[in-house]
């Protein structure tokens, strides 16, 4: 193993491990609010990805069926909810805004010609797409049991995963898919090549990693969400119930996954069932942040993305052993720093 | 034993026994088959029950224990050339399961002792781990076959007979999961049972009752193990073929999802959940084409669906939503056994009375710049009771932590009986014979009142996992019962012994606390507010109850802020302020003493 | 036995399947969901363009899903064995799936079509082997392919690439072994999985070992990123691809970094350009078309695999209802035995030629050497 290949290998792992990193820290946001460990979180990056390729390639794209059709449920569970409340149906304005922009979705997904408009308008539909998926699925699964039991939470969150896995399959069948690069190119670093796409991979998770830093530790509306796992009260002074709470961190959930999505569409090939294995070494990284600490777990998840690279060198076989064997020593060190018995909830 | 004597547990083996024993006759080839693999589901599932229903840990690793237990019994089976030590285990199935429980058992401890000492999410996301980790393992292996897998395994031989078809399997596996089922309902009702009930939200209480709850959750899991380890057997006979996926970590979710569907905590939850679940898988393979056409695959849309809207209606599976539709059995519920005849548990050798039991010197504990008890000592001794009382704020629970060995003290010592217990965990000093309630109840909500109370005794028995699943522990657990029967008739709860204890007043559970504190024959009793929600007549009755336990020599410490309840009451009163002491001495004097009047009165100012 | 035809009927819901009054009945097993979908789901979208009459009397043909799972395959064989009393069934998809079924099929005695890629379902022949056909070309056939065409080129080592399945370890079995014959070394062999997001490292492992060519052995689209990558950082030798590669996203994922690419497939591929004279060449547009119009796009090879196991079934059942009724043991041990005495029959695959040792009948008709040339595949002549 000579200098250029550590470089090459740890540009790689870089690469990986920054999205890793970015869904590490947006499964620790969602579990910290609403203490649902969001195993559905890589759908949001594969759907991503085969839907902006799909709009490259000028498939026919169906997830704004799924955005319908998850819009009308929740529809209908409001309507539910406010007649058991009330005994009458009431329903504002307000509560048919996803129905409306699910059905303008469908309807500019059927006729304008996606397939020829420029890379960045397709990135941000594709975000237009995905991103009202994370609230709709909070409000259409979990907002009912949001008080439940964490195991109840984690098992509805699996079967949500397994029933959209399934979805992902009809909508963009079992090949893979990939989309263009943003860049061709590569500059020359340190003697190895980088690559482009490498480098916006990089810099977009560096980006949203300090613009989630701030949103979260100076400004109020993040400090108040970050607060709702401890203090509901404090959060709903400042004006964030335990539903918007709910909402607005699977909203950044499903925007991390789906930006995840398009930076790594160009570098791999993504397949309708890619998200999870993606999203289970975010899940890695962020046991590794103790499921509390963002900065922990970000170097965390770079840590699995690095270790993935070189195990994948030095035993290609063997690597999926390797890495989530990886896990064990951060338990025993888990387990050894950790003091009495803790009660669970 | 007549019709009527018969309990709800053996009445339930019964019919299930029955069901099961007609199952070959009335189904078609095809469905023993199904049933075959429900049976070995349901044993897998039944270990989860037991690990993530009952004692609370969620763990999606039990598929790859079926794999480590199927791929050493096909590995054994088929090899030709096994190495000379082990050569005598290619014959034999018997010992195919040996070694595949073993090796189960040995990476079951391994991975358990990792893990379990983690609480909450860590457990699951870990077993995830290890889970997938072993699945590409079983892959990876040249001498398993790799991703093809190992083919060929002859049929299984026992005792000179060949099971090789679907009925003859079928009695095999549902004799083995009815063993299992009864092992665990066995195990559920003992001493290490009903420790491992307490694990799920009673952790801090059963280890102040003496339980070392870390072994208990290595019980579980390793009984867990076992039944996937069986299961992994028997596949591998009913499969004669093993490959990876079905040790994946898809097959593991599978699983929790019977686990919680059947009913979560139910034992027969396990049977229910794994034929739901294989029954409805089938049924959507079947029916869906006909609904929605043949083009798309719609299966694991709607099973993922239906999951969800089953947890959301019935989150705690259909076993809960089931049994109370079913004929109550409850009533038939024969009186605790070995009610009055059995002997007595040893006691404990009771201090002298005017011993001083407990001897706090100079305790001081920081946190951080806080500085919650300052300097504090004082003594309590056996025949005694002695009130710690201060207004709110003062660090009565910090020193009652300290006392009780939750916390530890940062400077200073305590001594118990004449030894230095600061430092030690509140497992040991319970052993040592310091009991004590709680401020907040902590009790098992869905267990009965005799149980709970039986929790306390735990370092009274000594009866073990094995003894209790073969049914060998009657006799201690009687006497622990008995015990637990003795000291709830003792604090007047006597007509309570059969309800849930979820269902008393929060008076009454305090004074099933101080019972179960009882249970552990104590010779000091630490009681937090013990009055706090009881009526007039049952404080009274308390006071009686701590009058008689003094007389007997017991010491008692207690903390309360009922002044009337404690100035009838106790022999010496020691009073907090910010973490000091202000007064100490007889009721009467502190009554009068303008110290503590200034810090009960002079917030008026 | 009303009562078990009852009890039956209420577990299954077989109520609610079609009672058309079908002679002959097959079962068709496919992994159209789970992790090889993408090899399933052209399987099961070729069930309704398979032959509808045979020697007089209707096929019905019974398809069940395993989700990839080979318990599952096993439950879904034992249901058509003994619920649906099929005559004969087609599949399942996965190698795993098919080792798992075999010997509940043989002690059935139900001849089984496996559109598997390893040779281990039907070589070595056993008693159990028996009732297994396979419609695919062996691996060992294809592979012999390149390896002859590496030693014509003056290859002497190859670093393999492959995907940790099924697939990939037989590729890696076979393609060793015949590679030793005709002294080309193997010089590095390294696995990835279908989802793994990047292979610099397997390909930084190949760069090093310097290796003349590459064999990528992958199914469906998985076969793309090995070659890319290797690619990108900057491999100039010959790139070789399985039968796997053999579908048309290939050529959309890979783009400019696949010409040249050298691969052995079935002539599915290079229809146009192969000479009207071989007699695989009609059946094949035949199925293509067929699979277009229904589905709207072109079929990989694993379609044609299961569309060739119902044209080798269409050509046994007249010779076995001779000697018997559908749905008797009679008649599908006949349809066995009718299965192995098959000659010349032209397929979409090629020409199958069964015999009792042979059971994938398959010979160099079988196979074309095609390669990827202005990004269409274009036959090496």
């Amino acid at each position: 193993m000579n200098y250029q290949i550590v470089m090459l290998l740890g540009q790689d792992g870089v690469t990986n491990g920054a999205i890793y990193a970015l869904l590490a820290l947006s499964i620790l946001l969602v579990f910290t609010v609403t203490r649902i460990l969001l195993i559905p979180q890589g759908e949001f990056v594969s759907f991503a990805a085969l839907c902006m390729a799909a709009m490259e390639g000028g498939k026919p794209l169906y997830i704004g069926w799924l955005l319908l059709a998850l819009s009308l449920a929740a529809l209908a569970l409001e309507a539910k909810e406010r007649y058991q409340a009330n005994g009458k149906l009431q329903l504002k304005g307000g509560d048919f805004a996803f129905t409306l922009y699910s059905l303008a979705a469908c309807a500019l997904l059927a006729t304008a010609p996606l397939g020829t408009a420029g890379k960045p308008i397709q990135a941000l539909l594709t975000l237009g797409l995905i991103v009202p998926l994370g609230p709709l699925m909070y409000r259409v699964f979990f907002q009912a049991i949001a008080a439940g039991h964490s195991l109840v939470l984690l098992i509805v969150s699996i079967a949500v995963h397994v029933a959209l896995v399934g979805i992902g399959l009809l909508m963009f069948g079992a090949e893979g898919a990939r989309i263009q690069p943003f860049s061709e190119g590569s500059i020359q670093l340190g003697g190895a090549n980088i690559n482009s796409q490498t480098l916006w991979v990089v810099a977009v998770s560096l980006i949203l990693i300090v613009a989630l830093y701030f949103f979260f530790e100076k400004t109020l509306y993040g400090k108040a969400l970050r607060a709702t796992a401890v203090n509901r009260l404090g959060a709903e002074l400042v004006g964030i119930s335990p539903e918007l709470a709910g909402k607005a961190s699977f909203s950044l959930a499903a925007l991390i996954g789906a930006l995840s999505g398009i930076l790594i569409a160009p570098i791999t090939t993504i397949y309708f069932d890619s998200g999870f294995v993606i999203s289970l070494k975010g899940f890695v990284g962020s046991i590794i942040g103790g499921l509390a600490s963002y900065p922990v777990a970000a170097i965390g998840a770079l840590g699995i993305g690095l270790a993935e690279a070189f195990s994948t060198f030095w035993a290609s076989s063997y690597k999926e052993v390797i890495v989530f064997t990886l896990i064990l020593p951060f338990l025993l060190w888990r387990s050894l720093a950790h003091g009495g018995v803790e009660e669970e909830e | 034993m007549k019709p009527a004597n018969l309990s709800p547990k053996t009445l339930s083996i019964l019919c299930v026994g029955l069901a099961i024993a007609l199952g070959p006759i009335v189904l078609p080839e095809y469905q023993v088959s199904q049933v075959n693999n429900i049976g070995i589901f349901a044993l897998v599932t039944l270990g989860l029950i037991l690990l993530t229903g009952v004692a609370g840990m969620t763990s999606f690793g039990q598929a790859a224990f079926v794999g480590i237990s199927a791929y050493t019994t096909g590995y054994l089976a088929t090899s030709e050339q096994l190495p000379d030590w082990l050569g005598w285990a290619g014959a034999s199935p018997w010992a195919a399961l040996a070694i595949g429980l073993l090796l189960t058992l040995a990476v079951a401890t391994l991975l358990g002792g990792l893990t379990l000492k983690l609480s909450g999410h860590y457990l699951p996301l870990g077993t995830i781990a290890w889970g997938l980790s072993l699945y590409y393992l079983f892959g990876t292996l040249e001498f398993l076959g790799g991703h093809t897998g190992i083919s060929g395994i002859p049929p299984l031989q026992l005792f000179g007979l060949t099971l090789d078809q679907g009925y003859e399997l079928y009695y095999l596996i549902w004799a083995l999961v009815l063993v299992a089922v009864i092992v665990t309902l066995n195990l559920l009702d003992s001493r290490e049972g009903r420790a491992i009930r307490a694990l799920r939200g009673g952790q801090l209480m059963a280890e102040s009752m003496g339980v070392n709850t870390y072994r208990s959750k290595l019980l579980a899991f390793l009984v867990a193990a076992t039944f996937a380890a069986i299961a992994g057997w028997l596949y591998a006979y009913t499969q004669r073929f093993v490959a990876p996926a079905p040790f994946s970590l898809q097959s593991g979710i599978d699983y929790m999802f019977m686990a919680l569907i059947g009913g979560v905590g139910q034992v027969w939850g396990a049977l229910l959940g794994a034929a739901s679940v294989t029954f409805l898988k089938q049924w959507l393979q079947d029916l869906l084409p006909h609904l929605l056409g043949k083009s798309g695959n719609y299966e694991s849309i709607v099973f993922g669906l239906l999951i969800v809207w089953l947890m959301q209606k019935v989150p705690g599976g259909i076993w809960s939503w089931l049994s109370p539709k079913l004929p109550d059995w409850k009533i038939k519920k024969p009186a605790a056994p070995g009610a009055e005849s059995g002997e007595k548990l040893v006691r404990r050798p009771q201090p002298q009375a005017g011993e001083v039991i407990l001897d706090v010197r100079k305790v001081t504990r920081r946190f951080g710049g806080l500085v919650a008890n300052n300097d504090l000592s004082l003594s309590v001794k056996a025949g005694e009771i002695l009130a710690v009382i201060g207004p709110n704020g003062a660090g009565k629970s910090t020193l009652f932590n300290q006392l009780s060995c939750v916390d530890t003290p940062t400077s200073g010592e305590i001594h118990f009986r004449g030894v230095q217990v600061n430092g030690r965990n509140a497992r040991q000093i319970a052993g040592q014979g310091l009991s004590r309630t709680f401020q907040h109840v902590k009790l098992l909500p869905t267990m009965t009142v005799l149980e709970n109370v039986a929790i306390g005794a735990h370092l009274r028995g000594e009866c073990g996992f094995i003894s209790a699943a073969l049914r060998l522990d009657r006799k201690d657990e009687a006497k622990l019962l008995q015990e637990a029967r003795y000291q709830l008739e003792r604090v007047g709860l006597g007509n309570y012994l059969h309800v849930e204890a979820g269902s008393l007043a929060l008076g009454q559970q305090r004074i099933l606390e101080i019972a179960r504190a009882l249970c552990a024959d104590p010779c000091l009793l630490l009681l937090d507010e013990p009055a706090a929600g009881l009526r007039h007549m049952e404080k009274q009755a308390l006071a009686d109850l701590l009058r008689k336990l003094r007389a007997e020599g017991m010491a008692v410490l207690l903390v309360e802020h009922d002044m009337d309840f404690v100035m009838g009451l106790v022999d010496r009163v020691f009073v907090m302020e910010f973490g000091q002491r202000i007064a100490e001495g007889l009721p009467e004097e502190i009554q009068k003493n303008p110290a503590v009047l200034e810090a009960y009165l002079g917030g008026a100012e | 036995m009303f009562a078990q035809r009852l009890v039956g009927s209420l577990l299954v819901g077989s109520l609610f399947l079609s009672c058309a009054h079908a002679q002959v009945k097959i079962g068709v097993v496919t992994s159209a969901t789970g992790p090889i979908a993408l090899v399933g789901i052209p399987q099961k979208n070729t069930v309704p363009l398979m032959p509808a009459k045979a020697g007089g009397e209707a096929i019905q043909y019974i398809a069940l899903d395993d989700g990839s799972d080979p318990t599952a395959s096993v439950s879904a064989f034992k249901k058509l064995i003994s619920e649906e009393k099929v005559d004969a069934i087609i599949g399942p998809s996965g190698s795993p799936n098919a080792m798992g079924v075999i010997q509940f099929a043989a002690e059935a005695g139900v001849p089984m079509l496996a559109p598997v890629g390893t040779a281990a379902v039907v070589l070595p022949m056993t008693e159990q082997k028996k009732w297994v056909f396979k419609t695919t070309q062996n691996d060992g056939l294809i592979a012999s392919a390149l390896i002859e065409h590496m030693a014509k080129t003056g290859i002497k080592t190859v670093g393999f690439i492959g995907t940790g399945d099924p697939y990939g370890d037989n590729w890696h079995k076979v393609f060793s072994e015949l590679a030793a014959k005709k002294n080309i070394k193997v010089v590095a062999a390294e696995r990835f999985q279908r989802q793994d997001t990047s292979l610099t490292a397997q390909s930084l492992k190949i760069l090093a070992a310097n290796p003349d060519a590459v064999l990528i052995a992958a199914p469906g689209s998985s076969s793309v990123m090995p070659q890319t990558t290797l690619f990108d950082q900057g491999y100039k030798g010959k790139f070789y691809q399985t039968h796997g590669a053999a579908l048309p996203d290939f050529l959309k994922l890979g783009g400019k970094k696949v010409e040249g690419t050298i691969l052995a497939a079935s002539l599915m591929l290079v229809l146009d350009q192969v000479p009207d004279s071989n007699i695989s060449k009609k059946v094949a547009s035949d199925y293509v078309k067929a699979y277009e119009k229904a589905n709207g796009s072109k079929p990989a090879t694993f379609g044609a695999n299961v569309y060739d196991a119902g044209l080798l079934l269409e050509k046994a059942i007249p010779v076995a209802l001779k000697k018997g009724k559908p749905g008797t043991p009679a008649f599908r041990s006949a349809l066995r035995d009718a299965l192995e005495q098959i000659r010349e029959l032209p397929a979409t695959q090629g020409v199958y030629t069964m015999s009792p040792s042979d059971h994938s009948g398959f010979d160099e008709r079988g196979r074309e050497l095609i390669t990827v040339a202005n990004g269409q595949w274009t036959l090496v002549k």
